[in-house]
C-alpha cells in the first residue's frame, strides 16, 4: 500500500486526512493496538476522506471513536449487532437514505475508480469479515453522499409575506446559489402570520424541489437564525400606496435591533446578510450597530433592484435586450434620493463594439432628468399599478445580489450593493451607502477610481446627506 | 449560438398563479437555462393596470433570458405565434367553494379561447390547462379547437403528483427527489387517485418501506386529494407557488423529456387505456420524449385501484355532461 511521503500534508482540522502532493486526499486510520496507519482510500476532497475515516473509526472503536463529523454519524445507521441480517439492514437503510444527487453514479462505477480496493485494505484490519463488508458498503455510500455539496442554510424573514412568497421558490430552484447547490430554508415571521407561514411550508413540500433539503418554519427568531449562512431580511412593514418611507422607519428600527442580537449569537460564522425591508440602508445600519461581532462587510442592503430597474429603463429606451447594457451605478440610499448614474455604463450589442450609454442614447437631458426620476420613483409606480409593492422584481434582485456576492461578478461587470461606507468617493464613513462593486471569492470590493463630474457629485452628496439624517432619526427612535 | 426564443402564453397572468409563474418562466425553469423566452400575458380588462404592473416588474428584473413581453387584454394578440400556452385564467377557488360552482363560468371562457388559440397559435402549440375544473376546461378547449392535435391539450395533475411525492418523502424522512413513480389517475379533483403501487425509493417499493397499507390506502390518499383545500385554509388563498412550479415541471418534462426510468402524471386525452372512459381528459402515468408524451402501459391494477380509477372516470364523464349542458 502507499507509504507516507515527505510531500504529504496533514489536514489542519480533519483527523485521519492527508493531502498527497498532487492534490488528492487520502483517508487513513490507525490499526487497532498498533502505531502504524492504514490507507483507507483516496478522494478528491478532504471532506470525503474525513468521512471515510469516520466510518472506519466508528466500526473499530464504536462510541469512543473520534469523529470528524459527529453530527453526521448519528445519521449513519449502524448495525445493532454483528449479525448478517442487521448489517444488511443497516447498509440498505444507508443506501436508501438520500443525499445522493447524481443518479449516474453507482457503487460499481465508483469502486472501479478506487485504487487498492476497499476490501483489500479493510482486510488488513483483521476485522470480522461481515464488518469489513459493511464498512466497504457504508464507505461507498458516504463517498457518494460527499459528492453532493453540503446544503447552505438560507434565512428569509417576513417569509409569509409577498416578497417571501416570491423569493422562496427562487431560492429552492437554485436561482440564488446555483443549480447544484442544495439549500435548507429557514422562514421566520410574526405570530399572526404563523398559519400562513405553515401554508408556505406546505407548498414548498408540495413542489417537490430537488435542491430543497429541509424547511425550518418558526416565529422564534433564535431558532430562525441558528446556523444560517445567508440571511435575507425581508420582514418589516410593507410600504402601501401613499406611505412615505420615513413613516415606517421607527417601527422597523426596533425590529432590526432585536434581530441583530439573534443573528449575531446564532448565525454561522461569516453569515452574509442582505437587508431588503425599507428603509433598507438604515435598517442594515441598525443591524450592523447592534451585531458588532458580525463583520461589517457582511451586512449589506438591496439596491440591486434599482440597478436592474436602471438597466431595464435603458434597454427599453434603446430597444435592445437588457443583457446588452451594463455598469450602471446606483449611488446612495434605496430611496427617492438614490442616484442612478450612467456615466460609466456601456452598451455592447451582440458581435458589436462596447460603447458608452451616453453616446448611444444621445440625450443627456433625458439621462439627467426623466431617466433618474423614473428609476427613483419606480417603486411607487409599481404600487400604483398593482396596488401592492414590487415582490417579483425585489425577490429576483435579492437572488442576483446574493448570487453575485457568493459566486462572483463576471469579468468587466460590476453591480450595485448597499455596503458599509469606508469613505470612498468622499462619502461619509459609517452609513450603508450603495456603491459600484465587483465580487470575488465571496467578498465585494468597491470599484475605485471612477471619474465623478459635478452633477454626479451633487447627487451623491444629497443622498449621503439623507442617509446621515436617517441615521440620526433612527437613533432618536431608539432613545 | 443562441436559441430562437420560444413564445409562452400565460392567461390570467395578473393573478396569483401568474405572478408566481412568470418569473419562473423568465429564469428558464420551464424550458431550460439556455432557452430564451418571449412572454405573452393575457388578462381581462378589469385587470389591465395590474397586468401592466407585472410587465413593469418583468422589465425591472432584467432577466437575461426574457427577450420580450406582450401584455394584453386582447385574446388574439395574446395567442399570436405562441408555442406554449398555460391557461391559468379563470375563477379562482375561494375558501368554501366547490369546483362545480365555478364550472359554468369557466366553460364559456374556454370555448372562446379555444377559437383564438386554434387560429393564432404557432403550429404544434403545447397547451396546459391549470384553471379549475382543469380536466373539463381542457376538454372544452379541445372540443372547440379541432385543428389543435388532441395530444397537444393537457391539464395539470403534476401538482397532485408532486404533492404525493412530498407526502411520501415526509413519511419516510427521505429526500423528495428520491421518491419516484407515484401516479395520479383521473380528475384533478377530490376523486383523483394517488397510487403508490408502482412507486419506489431507490429500488425499493414504497409500500414495503412505508409498511402501513392502511395509511397508504386511507389518509395518504385523502391528504393528497384535499391538499388544495388545506392550503387555502392555511393561506386564505389557493396554492400559487406550488401550482406555478408544477406547471413548469409539466411543460419542462413534456418538452425536454422525462429521465430514464421515471414517469410523471399528466392529464391527457384518454384513448381508453386502462379501461377508463375515452374522450375525456384523464390523468395517466406518462413518459415524454422528443416533445411527445406516451402513456405507460401494462402496469398491474389491483381491485382497490380499479374502483378508484373507475370512480374518478365516472366523475369526469358527469363533468363532461354538465359542461355540455352549460353550453346549451
Amino acid at each position: 500500500m502507499q507509504k507516507t511521503s515527505e510531500d504529504d500534508t496533514k489536514h489542519p482540522t480533519f483527523r485521519g486526512v492527508r493531502m498527497r502532493s498532487w492534490g488528492k486526499w487520502v483517508s487513513e486510520i490507525r490499526e487497532p493496538r498498533k502505531k502504524s496507519r492504514i490507507w483507507l482510500e483516496t478522494y478528491p476532497t478532504a471532506e470525503m476522506a474525513a468521512r471515510a475515516h469516520d466510518v472506519g473509526a466508528l466500526a473499530i472503536k464504536g462510541c469512543s471513536a473520534y469523529l470528524n463529523f459527529p453530527e453526521l454519524a448519528k445519521e449513519l445507521p449502524l448495525p445493532a449487532s454483528m449479525s448478517p441480517k442487521e448489517i444488511q439492514a443497516a447498509t440498505s437503510r444507508a443506501a436508501a437514505s438520500t443525499r445522493i444527487i447524481n443518479s449516474s453514479f453507482n457503487t460499481e462505477m465508483l469502486s472501479c475508480q478506487w485504487t487498492g480496493g476497499i476490501e483489500a485494505i479493510v482486510a488488513r484490519l483483521e476485522l470480522p469479515s461481515r464488518l469489513s463488508w459493511f464498512l466497504g458498503r457504508v464507505s461507498r455510500f458516504l463517498a457518494l453522499y460527499s459528492m453532493a455539496k453540503d446544503p447552505v442554510r438560507v434565512l428569509v424573514t417576513g417569509a409569509a409575506g409577498q416578497i417571501g412568497y416570491a423569493l422562496v421558490p427562487m431560492i429552492a430552484r437554485g436561482v440564488m446559489l446555483g443549480p447544484d447547490q442544495p439549500v435548507i430554508l429557514h422562514m421566520l415571521d410574526i405570530e399572526p402570520a404563523a398559519e400562513a407561514l405553515t401554508g408556505v411550508r406546505m407548498e414548498l413540500v408540495d413542489a417537490a424541489f430537488p435542491l430543497l433539503r429541509d424547511v425550518v418554519v418558526t416565529t422564534d427568531v433564535t431558532v430562525a437564525c441558528k446556523g444560517v449562512n445567508i440571511a435575507v431580511m425581508v420582514g418589516g412593514f410593507p410600504r402601501k400606496e401613499g406611505m412615505e418611507r420615513k413613516d415606517v422607519m421607527s417601527k422597523n428600527v426596533s425590529i432590526y435591533k432585536a434581530q441583530a442580537s439573534a443573528l449575531e449569537k446564532q448565525a454561522a460564522p461569516d453569515c452574509k446578510v442582505l437587508v431588503v425591508a425599507n428603509p433598507a440602508n438604515t435598517n442594515a445600519l441598525i443591524l450592523k450597530e447592534f451585531a458588532p461581532s458580525i463583520p461589517e462587510k457582511n451586512i449589506t442592503c438591496l439596491t440591486r433592484l434599482d440597478h436592474n430597474r436602471a438597466l431595464g429603463q435603458l434597454s427599453e429606451r434603446l430597444k435592445i435586450h437588457v443583457s446588452e447594457v451594463k455598469n450602471v451605478i446606483i449611488w446612495g440610499n434605496h430611496s427617492s434620493t438614490q442616484y442612478p448614474d450612467v456615466n460609466h455604463a456601456t452598451v455592447t450589442p451582440a458581435n458589436g463594439e462596447e460603447k458608452p450609454v451616453r453616446s448611444v442614447v444621445a440625450d443627456d437631458n433625458w439621462l439627467n432628468t426623466e431617466f433618474i426620476t423614473m428609476v427613483q420613483q419606480r417603486g411607487a409606480a409599481i404600487i400604483k399599478a398593482r396596488k401592492l409593492s414590487s415582490a417579483l422584481s425585489a425577490a429576483s434582485a435579492a437572488c442576483d445580489h446574493i448570487r453575485d456576492w457568493v459566486v462572483g461578478t463576471p469579468k468587466g461587470t460590476w453591480v450595485s450593493m448597499g455596503v458599509y461606507s469606508d469613505g470612498s468617493y468622499g462619502i461619509q464613513p459609517g452609513v450603508i451607502y450603495s456603491y459600484p462593486v465587483t465580487c470575488d471569492k465571496g467578498q465585494w470590493s468597491i470599484v475605485q477610481g471612477l471619474k465623478i463630474d459635478d452633477f454626479s457629485r451633487q447627487k451623491m452628496d444629497a443622498t449621503a446627506k439623507e442617509l446621515v439624517e436617517e441615521k440620526t432619526l433612527a437613533y432618536s427612535c431608539l432613545n | 449560438m443562441a436559441k430562437e426564443p420560444v413564445r409562452v402564453l400565460v392567461t390570467g397572468a395578473a393573478g396569483q398563479i401568474g405572478y408566481a409563474l412568470v418569473p419562473m418562466i423568465a429564469r428558464g425553469i420551464m424550458l431550460g437555462a439556455d432557452q430564451p423566452v418571449i412572454l405573452h400575458m393575457l388578462d381581462i380588462p378589469f385587470a389591465a393596470e395590474a397586468l401592466n404592473g407585472v410587465k413593469m416588474e418583468l422589465v425591472d428584473a432584467a432577466f437575461p433570458l426574457l427577450k420580450g413581453v406582450v401584455a394584453t387584454t386582447d385574446v388574439v394578440e395574446a395567442c399570436t405565434g405562441v408555442n406554449v400556452a398555460v391557461m391559468v385564467g379563470g375563477f379562482p377557488r375561494k375558501e368554501g367553494m366547490e369546483r362545480k360552482d365555478v364550472m359554468s363560468k369557466n366553460v364559456s371562457i374556454y370555448k372562446s379561447q379555444a377559437s383564438a388559440l386554434e387560429q393564432h397559435a404557432a403550429p404544434n402549440c403545447k397547451v396546459l390547462v391549470v384553471a379549475n375544473p382543469a380536466n373539463t376546461n381542457a376538454l372544452i378547449l379541445k372540443e372547440f379547437a379541432p385543428s389543435i392535435p388532441a395530444k397537444n391539450i393537457t391539464c395539470l395533475t403534476r401538482l397532485d403528483h408532486n404533492r404525493a411525492l412530498g407526502q411520501i418523502s415526509e413519511r419516510l424522512s427521505v429526500q423528495v427527489s428520491d421518491v419516484k413513480n407515484v401516479i395520479i389517475w383521473g380528475n384533478h379533483s377530490s376523486t383523483q387517485y394517488p397510487d403508490v403501487n408502482h412507486a419506489t425509493v431507490g429500488d425499493k417499493p414504497v409500500r414495503e418501506l412505508v409498511k402501513d397499507d392502511e395509511w397508504l390506502n386511507g389518509e395518504f390518499i385523502t391528504t393528497v386529494q384535499q391538499r388544495g383545500a388545506a392550503i387555502i385554509k392555511a393561506r386564505k388563498l389557493s396554492s400559487a407557488l406550488s401550482a406555478a412550479s408544477a406547471a413548469c415541471d409539466h411543460i419542462r418534462d413534456w418538452v425536454l423529456g422525462t429521465p430514464e426510468g421515471l414517469w410523471v402524471s399528466m392529464g391527457v386525452y384518454s384513448d381508453g387505456s386502462y379501461n377508463v372512459p375515452a374522450g375525456v381528459i384523464y390523468s395517466f402515468p406518462v413518459t415524454c420524449k422528443n416533445g411527445e408524451w406516451t402513456i405507460v402501459q401494462g402496469l398491474a391494477i389491483d381491485e382497490f385501484s380499479r374502483k378508484k380509477l373507475d370512480l374518478t372516470g365516472a366523475e369526469l364523464t358527469e363533468e363532461k355532461e354538465l359542461a355540455y349542458s352549460c353550453l346549451s
